[in-house]
């Protein structure tokens, strides 16, 4: 297991420097000169060139991204081209605000997905099974933003229950105006969820271990939670693990939606004004949690399943 | 102007939501930030902004969004009065006259305090704070055109010398960015050198002070204890970024603001279908919208050629798909209101094409391979280009759409940027100018080719124009050269204005706004009841 995890870790960080200096590549490649974005249209061209040296853009590519990782292995993620302030700084200010609304997005689809798609399992070919059906393939249907558009006219403009804009203040008030948000995001998950849950149940359902249960008489509801939902969820939660990128995609939207703080709101924003040191300092922390998320529900699955547990 | 309100519309409110609530703090929590804050603090203003603030030194500001904030943390000596005509009054000075062509002579009011124990605002400060754009090479100096110096003559008295005359000086020097005054102590102390000092500012002088900044969620401006003059109508300013207009216009009928801009694009349906308690109104803007023509690709070489397309194209067509027809069509690059604005242009507003099929046939057809147009990746310039492309089509001019980001587009016809200028054909473009109109036509002088001057015009009478209207001190004279200098540009056949837009706002009854002409917010004048 030590052996495996550690085999993981490595390719992980391989990953990340392989996106970064990708992303390096495609940023240089596009036009766009972020000194004239930083200095505005009434800067001199003296001025301008200045700024690309005080940059490094004036060094080769390969140079820059040498230099990048040598700065990050010190700490250093850079500064932000317009307010001076560092990137590190910048980026951890509004992680937490994109890890919180995709971690409660998450939270209500595993929540409601595995509860419909156990529940369509356990009444399978009746009509509730096909409205669970239908709910599942519908929230699939709709995309996120769609969802964070509606619900702001419904719960916030209409009928005003809800905020509309921003991540509030204090505890309670962070908790309600994360409930638009992430719902939105999480809703379209419910439905993968819960299709993969059903069907994963079923085909445990019918394993001799499930049916050597029932033999012995043992109340299903034990059944249930210890021998069909505990393999049926191990599909869901790599299917969670690998959905977190596009999680993070979905906060894109939904962060701009809603005005909320976020690390997609700020990569969107620093890709149109060729803010180099944002945009790779918040690609690198993404990536990196993108790939951590992997990684742990490989380790997750790993721990919940005996038998894969034994294989490592 | 136009004002329209409506009653409140009852239904189930949140008041009503909440007496349903069965837990006291979900209750609590469910209260929209805006609502909390009032009732915690007393008298908010919940505006939107359309970009986050990245820059708090006056003397290194970029961006307007930057500008509105800096007028409630600092002082100028003058600055603009809000209504529908651009005009200034007195701020920090007492007085202030025009001594001469190149002399200005101020008075500061005594009394003016910064913050944080670095005394009275004097006339060595308004030197400090004006001389550094210059000494520090700032990315804005030429805002302060020929400044030499500023004399200081006494505590609250000096003069600003200037190398030669400098009309804008009036209109978007003092009232604007560069002219808000900063401490000389205080910002030594912050830079060492006096150079930009970022984000942080050392100390303020104006009716509010910033209490916190918390990037991408909101500016928080309350009230400078230290403050003499007249109290400013709000205890706090909640400034909120919003890069997009639709999410703003959702925020406000949500209820978690009291004034934002609203898109041209909503007005209408705003018009039928007015929010409760607000008001709406409409306000000329100072950007405008012109398709350029590259003079030196040589698809576009036959000023035949330019011709037909600028009488080919309707702007009026143009507008009412783009805009859904609530924007003003442009005559020239100076809106209404300006001096130098034209009542008509060269080329009619909704084209010609009778004449464009003259000019098409002089030029000896269309060109054999379809020329391209460039244009900003958002629905409004992609509708405006598709516009143009079926007007164009229809005198057999054939066009292809190339859509980018604002990164990339931006660079589009810039020397610097590599060799895509040369293939640059025809632009959708947009610029915003402040309430001068030398800051308009500073663009298309010769020295701007291949920098900002994309469509490559160059014409030596207009360079002539653009400096001696510079020093004109006769307004009608200043006013006709800048005419001149349009018409040089439309007889180029490199430019077919189309709009100024405009700027249409909303904000709930009670409240008193106070407005640019151009419809930008003067916060610190914000007065009454939300």
């Amino acid at each position: 297991m030590i052996f495996y995890a550690t085999q993981r870790f490595v390719l992980s960080v391989v990953i990340v420097m392989v996106a970064v200096s990708i992303l390096t590549l495609m940023l240089h490649v596009v036009p766009g000169d972020p000194a004239v974005m930083i200095l505005g249209p009434r800067a001199t061209p003296e001025l301008i060139e200045q700024t690309r040296v005080a940059m490094g853009l004036d060094q080769p590519l390969p140079v820059q991204i040498v230099t990048f990782f040598g700065n990050i292995l010190r700490g250093d993620l850079g500064q932000d081209v317009f307010t001076g302030r560092a990137v590190s700084q910048i980026v951890f200010e509004q992680l937490p605000y994109t890890l919180i609304l995709i971690t409660v997005s998450i939270l209500w689809a595993a929540v409601l997905g595995i509860a419909l798609g156990c529940y369509s399992a356990l009444r399978r070919n009746t009509w509730l099974d096909t409205l669970t059906g239908v709910i599942s393939v519908g929230t699939i249907s709709i995309p996120a933003f769609v969802m964070a558009l509606y619900s702001v006219l419904v719960f916030a403009v209409w009928l005003r229950w809800l905020p509309a804009i921003g991540a509030g203040e204090g505890f309670w008030d962070g908790v309600t105006h994360l409930i638009l948000p992430s719902f939105a995001i999480g809703v379209s998950w419910v439905g993968y969820v819960a299709r993969i849950v059903r069907a994963s149940m079923l085909e445990v359902m019918g394993q001799p271990h499930v049916r050597m249960a029932r033999a012995y008489g043992l109340p299903d509801g034990w059944i249930t939670r210890s021998h069909i939902l505990k393999i049926a969820v191990q599909p869901a939660v790599t299917l969670i693990g690998t959905g977190v990128a596009h999680l993070f995609s979905a906060a894109v939207f939904v962060e701009v939606i809603f005005a909320r703080p976020g690390i997609g709101a700020l990569i969107v924003q620093a890709v149109n004004e060729r803010n180099y040191p944002i945009v790779l300092g918040a690609v690198l922390v993404t990536t990196g949690i993108i790939v951590l998320a992997t990684l742990i529900s490989d380790l997750v699955i790993a721990w919940i399943d005996p038998r894969q547990r034994e294989e490592l | 102007m136009t004002e329209q309100t409506i009653a409140a519309n009852p239904g189930i409110g949140r008041r009503a939501f909440l007496r349903g609530a069965t837990a006291t703090g979900l209750a609590a929590a469910t209260l929209p930030l805006g609502s909390r804050i009032w009732a915690q603090s007393g008298k908010v203003l919940r505006v939107s902004s359309y970009a986050d603030i990245d820059a708090l030194d006056p003397g290194f500001y970029q961006n307007g969004y930057n500008v509105d904030v800096m007028n409630c943390i600092y002082s100028k000596l003058v600055r603009y009065v809000p209504g529908r005509e651009w005009d200034w009054e007195l701020e920090a000075a007492e007085e202030i006259e025009q001594v001469d062509d190149t002399h200005i002579r101020f008075k500061l009011r005594p009394g003016i305090m910064f913050t944080g124990g670095y005394g009275e605002m004097t006339a060595e400060d308004v030197k400090f704070s004006f001389e550094r754009v210059l000494e520090h090479d700032s990315p804005v100096k030429s805002d302060w055109g020929p400044l030499d110096h500023v004399e200081v003559t006494g505590t609250y008295e000096g003069t600003i010398v200037l190398k030669e005359p400098f009309q804008p000086l009036w209109s978007i020097t003092l009232p604007y960015g560069t002219g808000h005054i900063v401490s000389k102590k205080a910002v030594m102390e912050a830079t060492e050198s006096g150079g930009n000092f970022g984000m942080e500012p050392p100390a303020y002088s104006g009716p509010y002070i910033l209490k916190e900044w918390k990037p991408n969620q909101y500016v928080h401006l309350v009230r400078n204890p230290e403050w003499t003059g007249e109290a400013p109508g709000f205890d706090e300013i909640r400034i909120l970024p919003m890069d997009d207009t639709k999410t703003a216009e959702r925020a406000y009928e949500a209820g978690d603001l009291d004034y934002t801009e609203i898109t041209l694009s909503s007005l209408a349906q705003y018009r039928g279908n007015v929010p409760a308690e607000t008001v709406i109104e409409e306000y000329p803007s100072l950007y405008y919208v012109w398709l350029g023509m590259n003079l030196d690709n040589p698809a576009l070489g036959d000023e035949n050629l330019r011709k037909a397309i600028q009488y080919a194209i309707n702007a009026e067509q143009i507008i009412d798909a783009a805009y859904f027809g609530e924007a003003a069509p442009a005559t020239g690059l100076i809106a209404p209101g300006l001096p130098g604005h034209r009542e008509t242009p060269s080329v009619p507003v909704a084209g010609d094409l009778d004449k464009a099929r003259e000019y098409l046939e002089a030029a000896g057809g269309p060109p054999s391979e379809p020329l391209t147009i460039d244009a900003l990746n958002a629905t409004v310039w992609k509708t405006m280009a598709e516009v143009i492309q079926a007007q164009l089509a229809q005198i057999g001019i054939q066009t292809q759409i190339n859509v980018q980001d604002s990164g990339s587009f931006w660079t589009l016809g810039m020397e610097s940027e590599g060799a895509r200028w040369k293939d640059m054909q025809l632009v959708l473009n947009r610029f915003s100018m402040l309430p001068d109109p030398y800051y308009a036509t500073s663009w298309f002088v010769t020295d701007q080719v291949g920098v900002w001057n994309w469509e490559r015009f160059s014409s030596e009478e207009f360079d002539a124009l653009h400096q001696q209207a510079l020093s004109e001190a006769d307004a009608e004279a200043r006013a006709e050269m800048y005419r001149k200098m349009q018409e040089l540009m439309e007889a180029s056949g490199a430019y077919k204005f189309i709009t100024h837009e405009g700027t249409p706002v909303m904000y709930r009854e009670g409240l008193e706004p106070a407005l640019r002409p151009d419809g930008r917010p003067l916060f610190i004048d914000f007065k009454g009841d939300v």
